[in-house]
């Protein structure tokens, strides 16, 4: 068979060995507190429509608050890159407020929100806000000056040149930043239920903990992380898919 | 003056006192209409920047361009531009096809299915039949310069101008594309100035051919070539007239070169 | 000068002038509630009361030096098997199926189960960090060292260096700089990790801290903490650079040479 194959099915070896270390460990503890895979398989599979209930509340929410964090964060960001002088002197901020982590204003939010779903919302809002805005800001202050030479020889106006040039050539950074806000929306809103429980996954795991049914959380854990590679994985496939004229080869054909 | 394009006493430099680089200087010229006029001169004169102020991309310091009369302050509507820059001037996230289109948003007097076919006309003329529904980028350097071409041509504006369009343009297709040029424009009576290194095609092409000098530049001559249109890739270029024209351009050329290494 | 470049030049000065200046405004117009929004003084007194009292900086430095050392090991440990995995080519494909089912995981999510297995202390903390920040030191560190140029090794195997001698002299220092790009990345996500433990299974720490004053509603503090945790980022960041400059000084300058 073809080396790619023979490899990707020979890697399957490594997360095998460490299943089967993990299992050997579960049987030598003997302890409930620690499932090896066998249990957590039957924990998925009894478990699976509550799991997937919940996870789909912690998914609304994550897509609530990325929106939020869209409509305000994409404007404000092509504005600030736009109107030069605005943009460089709140730059310092951007870069303060980056390097503040969301679960740090978690606290904060329950003072002013209380635990419910808005005051998750406005969590994940945040999160989602800082690389869609840092990253569309970037995008709309570095269009190529040729571009709008083009635009301008073209006699396009100023509405017409946002409109056919700047938001086109914006687009894949600004994709890429709405890549990692959705990501972190997901991360967050988890994260979030777990610190501020009232229900979804994250509240899920807490009580999972609470009631000592390690199996289910791992269970838990196992659908978080299967949800996140598939939307990962349909975010690239749809930025593939619109923004392939910028994933390009340079490949001459004459 | 008049003309369709004319530059009074324009100056273009950057910066100030010690640091002031002056590009262009004093510079005059007047385009009639009609006229296909190539601007020459040493590489490094400034060429690209005169095409620049030219068209409204970038205002002179001093002196004024003006266009049908109006002074030129931004791009006017009537005139087009060639830029040298190809692949970054069309647009990756459109067709070839639609990149010519594009460019004909201005075009009245034509329906969307007319200026489709017209797009693609020309597309054909300039040797890319089929690479229509291709991308920019799909294409090689060469082609995509020729998609540029073919966007400024199918504006159908008054005037035209190119710079260094045929560069990246191998010998034989630059050969066609020299006649081709000069046919379209003469079909859809585009008036042209074309800039360019290459003193065979600037004599070829025009009518007039201005030498630039080193920077700051002006123009130092004007010569007038007196060959008939249509020109002729054999014959043309054997003709006495010709290689007069050609021989003063380059004599020109060299000495302003010499000139500036022996200073 | 004109308001164009003084602006450019004070920017930070001037950014933070219209932070707290605005901050104030709001609080001054008394629009929201001065419990939730306390004036610029109260914070900076309710802060200065916390750092005279000790228990600030014993917080900050615990949770500071969690943060950097899971970072080094994790980082140690992400360059480590990225060099096996240049090696061994079903070993990175093993890995990589391990790292795609365990990179979206948030940290958060491993602690209550964590706590279990490991208990409360420097291992849950450990365990926690090095999941989650290994990956990015790891998958830059795979992809730059496949990434190093033909010519580069070509010019080494001319030295007469071998396979070994290769990796270490000539893939590894040409990789560094991506690896601290994921180093850089993996710092953020460090202090993530810590913070989130200590909130969820912490008895100190910052993380811990800012829920205990929150509880306790008491709001200057809160905000103090959150600039302290802000202050820690911008810290941790700074050393990563640190190194970054002194290791992989070489491309920094290549990189900001003008075109």
């Amino acid at each position: 068979m073809k080396r790619e194959t023979r490899i990707a099915l020979l890697g399957l070896l490594v997360p095998l060995a460490i299943l089967g270390l993990w299992q050997g460990a579960a049987l030598l503890q003997k302890t409930p507190l620690f499932p090896g895979p066998a249990k957590v398989t039957l924990a998925i599979w009894s478990n699976y429509p509550v799991i997937l209930r919940e996870l789909g509340v912690t998914l609304l929410r994550a897509a609530m608050g990325f929106g939020l964090a869209a409509v305000t964060m994409i404007p404000l960001g092509i504005c600030l890159g736009r109107v030069r002088i605005l943009g460089r002197v709140l730059e310092p901020l951007m870069d303060m407020l980056a390097t503040l982590p969301p679960p740090a204003i978690i606290p904060l939010v329950m003072l002013f929100a209380g635990t419910g779903d808005w005051a998750k919302v406005v969590i994940i809002a945040y999160a989602a806000a800082v690389p869609l805005l840092m990253n569309t800001y970037e995008a709309s202050h570095s269009i190529h000056p040729m571009l709008s030479r083009v635009a301008r020889s073209l006699h396009l106006s100023r509405i017409e040149t946002m409109r056919l040039i700047d938001w086109p050539s914006s687009l894949p950074m600004i994709a890429t930043g709405a890549r990692l806000a959705i990501a972190s929306s997901l991360l967050v809103s988890v994260t979030s239920e777990m610190l501020l429980a009232t229900n979804g996954i994250g509240t899920y795991l807490q009580r999972s903990q609470e009631t000592f049914k390690i199996d289910a959380g791992l269970a838990g854990i196992a659908f978080i992380s299967l949800a996140g590679i598939l939307v990962n994985a349909g975010v690239l496939r749809l930025e593939k898919k619109w923004l392939f004229w910028h994933y390009r080869d340079q490949r001459p054909t004459e | 003056m008049t003309g369709i394009l004319t530059a009074s006493d324009v100056g273009k430099s950057y910066g100030n006192g010690v640091a002031r680089m002056a590009i262009i200087e004093g510079l005059n010229l007047s385009i009639a209409k009609g006229e296909f006029v190539s601007l020459v001169g040493p590489s490094g004169c400034g060429k690209t920047t005169l095409l620049m102020c030219l068209s409204g991309l970038l205002a002179p310091n001093v002196g004024m361009v003006g266009f049908k009369g109006q002074t030129v302050t931004a791009p006017p509507i009537g005139l087009s531009v060639v830029f040298q820059d190809y692949s970054r001037s069309l647009l990756p996230w459109k067709t070839n096809l639609d990149n010519v289109l594009f460019g004909m948003r201005r075009v009245t007097g034509m329906d969307a299915p007319q200026k489709k076919a017209r797009a693609l006309e020309i597309l054909e003329a300039v040797g890319l039949t089929g690479f229509a529904g291709h991308y920019p980028w799909q294409v090689s350097g060469g082609m995509q310069q020729r998609v540029a071409i073919a966007r400024g041509i199918a504006s159908q504006s008054e005037l035209l101008l190119l710079d260094e369009p045929l560069a990246a343009v191998d010998a034989q297709t630059r050969a066609d594309m020299q006649d081709l040029l000069l046919d379209l424009a003469k079909r859809f009576d585009q008036t042209c100035v074309l800039v360019t290194h290459d003193v065979e095609e600037a004599v070829y092409m025009a009518d007039r051919v201005l030498v630039l000098g080193p920077r700051p530049t002006r123009v130092v001559r004007e010569i007038v070539v007196d060959l008939p249109k249509p020109r002729d890739q054999i014959s043309t270029r054997e003709a006495p007239a010709f290689l007069r024209a050609r021989h003063e351009v380059m004599e020109l050329i060299r000495s302003m070169r010499q000139g500036k290494a022996l200073s | 000068m004109t308001i164009g470049l003084l602006a450019e030049k004070f920017r930070v000065p001037i950014c933070i002038a219209l932070v707290l200046g605005g901050w104030q405004i709001i609080f001054a117009l008394g629009v929201v509630n001065e419990k939730y929004f306390p004036s610029i003084l109260t914070i900076a007194s309710a802060f200065w009361q916390m750092l005279t009292d000790g228990v600030v900086i014993s917080a900050w430095a615990t949770t500071f030096l969690r943060a950097l050392i899971g970072l080094i090991g994790a980082a140690l440990l992400g360059v480590a098997l990225a060099i096996l995995s240049d090696l061994s080519p079903v070993l990175s494909r093993g890995i990589r199926y391990v790292s795609d089912v365990l990179q979206p995981i948030p940290p958060a999510a491993f602690v209550p189960m964590a706590v279990f297995m490991l208990g409360l202390g420097t291992k849950l903390y450990a365990f926690v960090i090095i999941l989650v920040t290994v990956w990015p030191p790891y998958l830059n560190g795979v992809a730059a060292l496949a990434g190093v140029g033909q010519v580069q090794l070509n010019t080494g195997r001319m030295f007469g260096l071998t396979d070994w001698g290769l990796l270490w002299r000539v893939k590894l220092p040409a990789a560094l700089p991506e690896i601290f790009t994921g180093i850089r990345y993996a710092a953020t996500l460090s202090l993530i990790a810590v913070i989130v433990s200590e909130m969820l299974a912490g008895r100190d720490g910052i993380g811990f801290m800012i829920f205990k004053k929150a509880f306790a509603m008491r709001t200057p503090e809160v905000f103090g903490l959150m600039f302290l945790v802000a202050i820690n980022g911008v810290l941790l960041n700074g050393l990563v650079n640190l190194l970054r400059r002194g290791l992989t000084g070489w491309h920094i300058r290549m990189m900001e040479r003008p075109e």
